[in-house]
């Protein structure tokens, strides 16, 4: 639909006589279009320097080199030119520019296929309906595109603007193009934003088209973890993160009355989605243990959707005799593609052995098949679903070299050699014990001269472990409810409720899944919102206290204050941007509709909300993260993260750096370095937790509210540091802000600083957000 | 193997950290400088034997250098009986070495020598990258990991622990000598 606006006034600008095309959204939506409706890829420039300013780019180069182009390789050592006049800082921005684009590009390509298909199957009328709790479906697609979609073929109108938005992004990392540092970093913020859009087509559009769970808060708990597979019934495990081919797997035992006698289960997030749809099915755990569950050689046959999923998955699912088929054309894996065949000849073709493995893209063929050879091969399969015994672990271990090749290609240089060692003389405690650190990412099996299995072994070594994986998740919910943001909202703004810290991303931890654990219950002791998307939430699921209870059995799946929310998969982490996107329109009634940098503005200086990626690998994640930074949510990785070779870094002693404007008299006024970083990698747990409490204090905190956020943050640092703070009197605005329990102790600190009270504004970066203009 | 990166794929490109094969080599490094600093990671626990550290840390006060403990460790070195340090998140810490306006810990002006210890190994390999990169003229840094870390100034090589731990203390007592 076309808009035709005489004078349209808004907080950030007045445009008149404008003409905005909106695709063909029939558009009945009473608000007014705001500023940046469809932003172009420097729309929102101005923003992203604000924030640029403030949270300086350190880059941690992977290489000295650029091999882009046929002029190079280019040398950019220190300061060096490449033959094409770009410099480090800008070479590796656009780096960080391209993993981001990938990481845009894969969701939105998943977004479009699943509205192609729904599309197709159900017609373009399908409602957005995301239950009666929820009116603002679509925060991040209001905000940013001007569209409210009503149904599902409102969003391809939406997934055109991103498609054309991303094509201009990577367009500019061509080599000539972009070269300055900081214009790249704004295309990060925007290919980062663009994903949280794409993200949030393919959650809603398959959460009304599946029926999967509306933003219940007591959505069903599923089980999780290597030990819950029942190995006497033919297993189809799925992999991935299009939920579409499993769903079709689900459908055809349900239709065919074989429910009971199949067993589903699944990695990564297609194993989230999948118990969104249906509660039979289970999730075995994260990315980093698909080598380990493949190994066990209980699935009777693999289907691979897309995304992260390991590209030698034929090879490995070979090993165990278990046939592959793949059912994304991203990911066709080299195999035959079998679309148009007759259902019977594939299943006799896997089961026979005669191919290892099919390409399927009839959605209703890949339900078929699957089950058929999985009913088919189970018995077969039978000898092959199990771990070598004991001895023949030993003796393997006899093979070992000593030579240390494994230890030094594991990314976590585990002591492999060491545990060999031992396993030879008949001890496999080791081996056991590194099972817990181990991403189980096969690198040292590909490093070792003796072939040894070497994650085979580590598996076979826990197997009581292993057996005792049996936890449970809380099925991903879906948006946080309107009503929820209405009950949090003014504690979360006004500080009360201490902060929002999200635990998002993947699975690669430098020293284990139960860091994660143990940050996420902290802070659930400690009453803030915790909520957790992805691999994130699965790991959040395994672990049990002394009564055998995971935290979600324990804390209820509220958007509240100590509750732990799942919101689902990847694509589900739109439903966290967006509820700081709600907290500004719901209950702060902010102009939503186009109206990003207002929104974003109110977000960084009011909302209390931090992302914890410990695990962060993929691109995705790296676009996932980017979308927060523009919206003003600071987040943290885990040191791997340090890998993604750029940190957003504030600098709390630059005074000149933490000034806002009073939006009531246009006064600038210094805020304290609140949040003092946008991008982070913490070398530890302990440092992650603190810095995480520190970076949920925010400009408009009210003085109770920044007491409460000072309590955590001085309480955790002092636990764990054992003494206080050295940089208090940066966030000690008024003596009121101090916590009452500690006031001598601050009172202290405070004077040897030389503190003087501060103001407390009502804060913005905008200028035009000011309502009275001082003369 | 002994100068080359100590985990697999961690190629740095030309320019390369210059390998220090001689104690006594380390110690004239550390005493030319004129501000030096030593950064203690949190890994130093479980890498770093205690006498290690000791010397490390008697390395410092010979020089005059302060000690930074990245990380959190700083409760196990209070454990130890170890007092003067400071302590600052390696992230933060490393940005402001890049910035020649810092005024350092005690106010007198940014380092000329940061000496990194007890750092996982990518880790402190990209904090080293950003530093080479970015760092103010005249700024070097100086890896005493008990590996070759290929984007420092200088560096050690892959060796043993026991080897290690003899080397730091041949640094120290190169150090004692010269005084
Ligand atoms: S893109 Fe530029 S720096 Fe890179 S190889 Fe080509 S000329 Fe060299
Ligand atoms: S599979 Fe485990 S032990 Fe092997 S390299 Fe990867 S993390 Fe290290
Ligand atoms: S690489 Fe293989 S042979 Fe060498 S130490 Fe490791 S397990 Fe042993």
């Amino acid at each position: 639909m076309t808009f035709k606006i005489g004078e349209l006034k808004t907080d950030i600008a007045t445009l008149k006589n404008l003409e905005i095309s909106l695709g063909r959204v029939e558009e009945e939506w009473e608000e007014p279009l705001g500023p940046t409706p469809m932003p172009s890829i420097t729309s929102l420039r101005r923003w992203d320097y604000k924030l640029l300013q403030r949270y300086k780019p350190f880059y941690l180069p992977f290489c000295d080199l650029c091999c882009l182009c046929t002029f190079g390789k280019c040398d950019l050592t220190k300061g060096k030119k490449g033959a094409c006049g770009i410099k480090m800082d800008a070479q590796q921005s656009r780096i960080v520019l391209l993993a981001c684009c990938i990481g845009a590009a894969t969701h939105t390509g998943h977004a479009r296929e699943i509205v192609e298909f729904l599309v197709e199957r159900f017609g373009r009328d399908l409602p957005l309906d995301l239950g009666d709790q929820v009116d603002l479906e679509a925060p991040n697609i209001r905000l940013v595109t001007g569209i409210k979609p009503r149904t599902v073929g409102d969003l391809e109108d939406v997934l055109d603007y991103v498609e054309e938005q991303i094509a201009h992004l990577l367009a500019s990392t061509h080599t000539g193009q972009e070269g300055d540092p900081i214009d790249f970093e704004s295309k990060v913020f925007h290919a980062g934003m663009l994903d949280h859009v794409a993200m949030e087509v393919a959650d809603i559009a398959q959460i009304a088209a599946f029926n999967f769970p509306k933003g219940d808060p007591n959505a069903r708990l599923a089980q999780l973890g290597l030990g819950i597979v029942d190995i006497n019934k033919p297993v189809i495990l799925v992999i991935g993160h299009n939920v579409i081919p499993s769903i079709y797997i689900v459908d055809y035992l349900n239709e065919t009355g074989l429910k009971d006698e199949v067993e589903v289960c699944g990695l990564c997030c297609t194993a989230h989605d999948i118990t969104r749809y249906n509660d039979r099915a289970k999730i075995i755990g994260p990315i980093s243990w698909e080598l380990r569950f493949i190994r066990t050689g209980v699935p009777d046959v693999i289907v691979v959707d897309e995304q992260c999923i390991r590209t030698d998955v034929l090879d490995e699912a070979a090993k165990i005799h278990a046939p592959l088929i793949a059912a994304s054309e991203k990911a066709c894996r080299g195999l035959p593609d079998r679309t148009y065949d007759p259902v019977e000849e594939i299943v006799e073709d896997l089961v026979s052995g005669r191919q290892k493995g099919a390409l399927i893209l009839d959605m209703d063929k890949v339900g078929e098949v699957a089950t058929k050879v999985a009913i088919r091969l189970a018995p077969e399969r039978k000898k092959f679903k199990a771990l070598p015994s004991t001895e023949e672990v030993i003796e393997e271990a006899k093979r070992c070299l000593q030579c240390g090749f494994c230890q030094k290609a594991c990314p976590n240089s585990l002591p492999i050699p060491e545990a060999m060692a031992m396993a030879k003389e008949g001890d496999l405690s080791k081996l056991a014990e590194l099972y817990d650190y181990c991403i189980a990412c096969g690198r040292c099996e590909s490093a070792c001269p003796s072939k040894l299995n070497i994650i085979t072994m580590m598996v076979k070594s826990s197997e009581k472990k292993v057996k005792n994986e049996i936890f449970k998740v809380r099925v991903g919910r879906g948006p946080i409810l309107d009503t929820e943001i209405r009950d949090v909202g003014r504690s979360i703004v006004l500080g009360e409720i201490p902060g929002i810290i999200a635990f998002v991303g993947c699975a690669n931890y430098a020293d284990g899944g139960t860091e994660l654990v143990e940050m996420a219950e902290e802070f659930l002791k400690r009453k803030y919102i915790v909520v957790a998307s992805g691999c994130a939430a699965m790991t959040i699921g395994m672990y049990k206290n002394d009564e055998g209870k995971t935290l979600y059995e324990l804390y209820p799946g509220n958007f509240d204050a100590g509750c732990l929310v799942n919101v689902g998969s990847c694509v589900s982490n739109p439903h966290i941007s967006g509820a700081a996107i709600k907290i500004a329109n719901i209950f702060a009634k902010r102009p939503l509709r186009a109206n990003y940098m207002e929104i974003a503005d109110y977000v960084l200086n009011r909302v209390g909300a931090v992302g914890i990626a410990w695990g962060a690998m993929s691109q995705k994640a790296a676009s996932i993260a980017s979308g927060f930074w523009r919206l003003g949510v600071p987040v943290i990785v885990g040191p791997h993260g340090a890998k993604y070779r750029r940190m957003l870094l504030g600098r709390k002693e630059k005074r000149e750096n933490w000034y806002v404007y009073d939006a009531r008299t246009g006064k600038k006024v210094y805020v304290g370095p609140v949040p003092e970083h946008l991008f982070y990698a913490a070398e530890t747990k302990e440092e992650a937790m603190i810095m995480a409490a520190k970076l949920c204090m925010r400009a408009n905190d009210t003085t109770k509210g920044r007491a409460i956020k000072l309590t955590h943050y001085i309480d955790l640092y002092k636990r764990f540091y054992g003494k206080m703070p050295d940089d208090i009197h940066l966030f000690v605005r008024r003596l009121a802000d101090i916590p009452i329990t500690m006031k001598d102790e601050i009172l202290a600190e405070l004077e040897k600083k030389g503190w003087k009270e501060t103001e407390i504004p009502d804060p913005t970066l905008i200028e035009e957000l000011v309502r009275v203009k001082e003369e | 193997m002994k100068f080359e990166p100590y985990q697999t794929a961690e190629i740095p490109g030309p320019l390369k950290a210059i390998p220090v094969e001689r104690p006594q080599t380390v110690a004239g490094i550390i005493r030319n400088a004129k501000r030096p600093i030593v950064i203690m990671g949190s890994k130093t626990f479980d890498v770093v034997p205690e006498k290690t550290l000791r010397d490390i840390i008697q390395i410092s006060k010979q020089v005059g250098a302060e000690i930074v403990v990245t990380g959190g460790i700083n409760k196990k070195f209070e454990e130890i009986g170890i007092k003067e340090f400071k302590s600052m998140p390696a992230m933060e810490l490393a940005d402001r070495l890049r910035d020649p306006e810092w005024k350092g810990f005690d106010g007198k002006g940014n380092y000329d020598l940061a000496i990194f210890v007890g750092f996982r190994y990518y880790y402190g390999w990209l904090i080293l990258s950003g530093l080479k990169h970015f760092s103010p003229e005249g700024f070097k840094t100086l890896s005493i990991e008990p590996y070759y870390q290929p984007h420092a100034t200088f560096s050690l090589y892959n060796m043993k622990i026991d080897a290690w731990s003899n080397y730091i203390s041949l640094i120290k007592e190169s150090l004692k000598e010269k005084r």
